[in-house]
């Protein structure tokens, strides 16, 4: 096998835990408050748009491509090599220690570009994780290996993660999600705050309106299905970011509409039993 | 918002910045002005990087030669048929002729290669007892198990080096001889054989046994050489420096390589008048041919390079370099005009309204 075996045994529990789990504790696309000002912002989740079994075999390919790269990649430069003294530098140790090292940086690198909301403590276990790794290296083995390969290492890591950068850039420009464009609004709403600080309160009343999950009467209900509520009564939207909102709110009145037939159609079949 | 403005119940959870996810934190966006400069930087950085290592690369001479003794290619033929795929008698030898028209620039480096030989396969790269490599006197008579069956030899006796990686040692030997005028005599080339292993490998982690009564043969007492040594390992070399366990050869050998084709570091020619590099001129190089390869159909190269900034002749990481580059360049090429195309669709939207 190529990996050392501590670092086998090191790897899943010291090398990689830790920015995984501040990932899960920490990690916001939107802030609260904008989350409940824009509850489409959960319908990809109850759609089962965001871990599917597309999702899950376009992660096993990016796997598998990251494998490929990390090992063919310091297999190549290792072919007949030598060290800048003459000596021979191609031995087992360097081998495994230069793939490993790899590794280490390129999954670091991946989970920092996944990590949309950096605080301390991801930075902390992120870099925390790499620098771990570094040091149990200098305290296992000797002192040759460390001058040597200083070319490689970023080499891998951009192979690797340049793919996975330039596929999600162009799913952004062309495809941009919901919670995407929130961002993005949010970002340029914290720059320009005076200005734009009054059309988030437009939003939040027609909302309000339309706040089923908070209302204490009954027959909202029948106001969303009939998607009068979300016809344009406003004026027409003028930033990207409403017009992209007020396409979703045709999708999801259409959606609504279906939902109403089927609910319909039932009822009246048991109306008829 | 309608929360119910309730009293702090036992089970609310604090409202600190921590528990109620509101640390402060860096939200980074994917946005075009960071991935863009970064694709063209990194582009041309690669490119440049790329460049340089192929350069360099391209500017390293190798010479090669092949003398496995296979059928019709030189007369190391006869030593490998004498052999007959056990090992070949004692000091068989032969001999490559070779010319340089221009002077092969220094210092030059002289390597042994080998191909199919898998010093990876994972039961011959652990049987190998480092206890008794770095000088343990109790380790000496007692190896270690993994180095069966190299462990203890038909009499009985504890096997020092022992294992599969000590036993299969390299032991063919070059010597270099140089004729400056045509039809004149040869003269030797000096072959620096000493610092060919690794500092930390030659200083550190190998080491005698201490010496009894000043003798390492009496140190070495009541063990037994591997089996197919010619020698006792305190007999490697004249060289007190040099023999036993820090024995140069042995401890390159002992750092096994990473892929089935590998070459090690022989010699190295710096001395004298040869440390500018190999003048033009005829040269004969001298092979003891010891070591049997045709049983497993590998094969045996001698190769004299030289050496770069980047190590020796490898154009294969310049050209990933210069792959990747040119494919970041050209996909920032294509983000842009996406990025741009978008721009411009989101404005005219807008316009539209």
């Amino acid at each position: 096998t190529v990996y050392d075996q501590w670092f086998v045994t090191l790897f899943n529990i010291v090398y990689t835990s830790l920015p995984v789990l501040a990932m899960g504790i920490f990690d916001q696309d939107v802030s609260d408050q904008t989350s409940m000002d824009y509850p489409q912002l959960y319908e990809p989740g109850q759609l089962n748009l965001l871990f599917n079994k597309r999702r899950f075999f376009i992660c096993v390919a990016h796997g598998i491509y990251t494998s490929l790269a990390l090992f063919f990649i310091p297999y190549g430069s290792f072919y007949n090599v030598a060290g800048e003294d003459g000596q021979h530098i191609a031995d087992y140790q360097s081998f495994a220690v230069t793939m490993a090292t790899s590794l280490v940086i390129v999954v670091s690198v991946q989970i920092a570009l996944d990590t949309s909301y950096w605080t301390v403590v991801n930075h902390v276990f992120i870099w925390g994780s790499v620098a771990t790794y570094f040091s149990i290296l200098l305290a296992m083995h000797s002192n040759g290996i460390f001058g040597i390969f200083p070319r490689q290492f970023p080499f891998v890591a951009v192979a690797s993660v340049m793919p996975v950068v330039t596929f999600r850039f162009l799913r952004m420009c062309l495809y941009p999600s919901l919670s995407d464009q929130i961002r993005r609004w949010q970002k340029a709403q914290r720059k320009e705050r005076p200005i734009r600080s009054r059309k988030p309160q437009i939003r939040r009343s027609s909302s309000r309106r339309s706040g089923y999950a908070f209302a204490h009467q009954e027959g909202y209900g029948e106001l969303i299905t009939s998607g009068k509520n979300m016809r344009a009564k406003s004026p027409a939207p003028t930033s990207g970011l409403e017009k992209t909102l007020y396409n979703n709110a045709s999708w999801i009145e259409n959606l609504c509409k279906k939902t109403a037939d089927v609910v319909s159609g039932f009822s009246h079949d048991k109306t008829v039993k | 918002m309608t929360w119910s403005a309730s009293a702090r119940g036992a089970h609310q959870p604090d409202n600190t910045a921590f528990t109620q996810q509101r640390l402060p934190a860096w939200q980074p966006l994917l946005s075009a002005g960071i991935t863009l400069p970064l694709f063209f930087c990194a582009g041309l950085a690669f490119i440049g990087l790329g460049l340089g290592l192929f350069y360099s690369s391209n500017g390293i001479k190798e010479l090669e030669y092949d003398y496995t003794g296979n059928p019709g290619t030189g007369n190391c033929s006869l030593c490998a048929a004498e052999g007959q795929g056990r090992a070949p008698p004692p000091n068989c030898s032969c001999a490559w002729y070779f010319s340089l028209p221009e002077l092969f620039p220094g210092p030059v480096y002289l390597y042994y290669e080998l191909s199919n030989f898998y010093q990876n396969n994972r039961r011959y790269g652990v049987s190998r007892d480092d206890a008794q490599l770095s000088g343990l006197a109790s380790a000496l008579r007692h190896p270690a198990n993994e180095c069966a069956p190299y462990q203890y030899s038909a009499t009985g006796l504890p096997i020092a080096p022992c294992g599969a990686i000590a036993n299969s040692l390299f032991n063919d030997s070059f010597s270099l001889w140089h004729q400056r005028q045509p039809g004149g005599s040869y003269v030797e080339v000096p072959l620096d054989r000493t610092a060919i292993a690794w500092w930390t490998d030659y200083h550190v982690k190998f080491r005698n046994p201490p010496l009894v009564n000043g003798s390492l043969a009496l140190a070495f007492r009541g063990t037994a050489p591997p089996p197919n040594w010619h020698r006792p390992v305190y007999e490697l070399s004249p060289d007190p420096n040099n023999t036993g366990f820090i024995n140069q050869d042995f401890v390159v050998w002992m750092r096994t390589a990473a892929l089935p084709t590998f070459r090690k570091l022989y010699a190295r020619i710096r001395q004298g008048n040869y440390s500018a590099g190999l003048p033009r001129g005829a040269y004969r190089v001298n092979i003891t041919y010891n070591y049997p390869v045709s049983a497993f159909g590998g094969h045996k190269l001698i190769i004299l390079s030289n050496i770069s900034w980047m190590g020796g002749k490898n154009p294969f990481l310049g050209i990933a370099y210069l792959v990747v580059g040119s494919l970041c360049i050209l996909m920032g090429f294509v983000m842009l005009v996406v990025y741009i195309r978008y721009q411009d669709q989101d404005d005219d939207d807008n316009d539209d309204e």
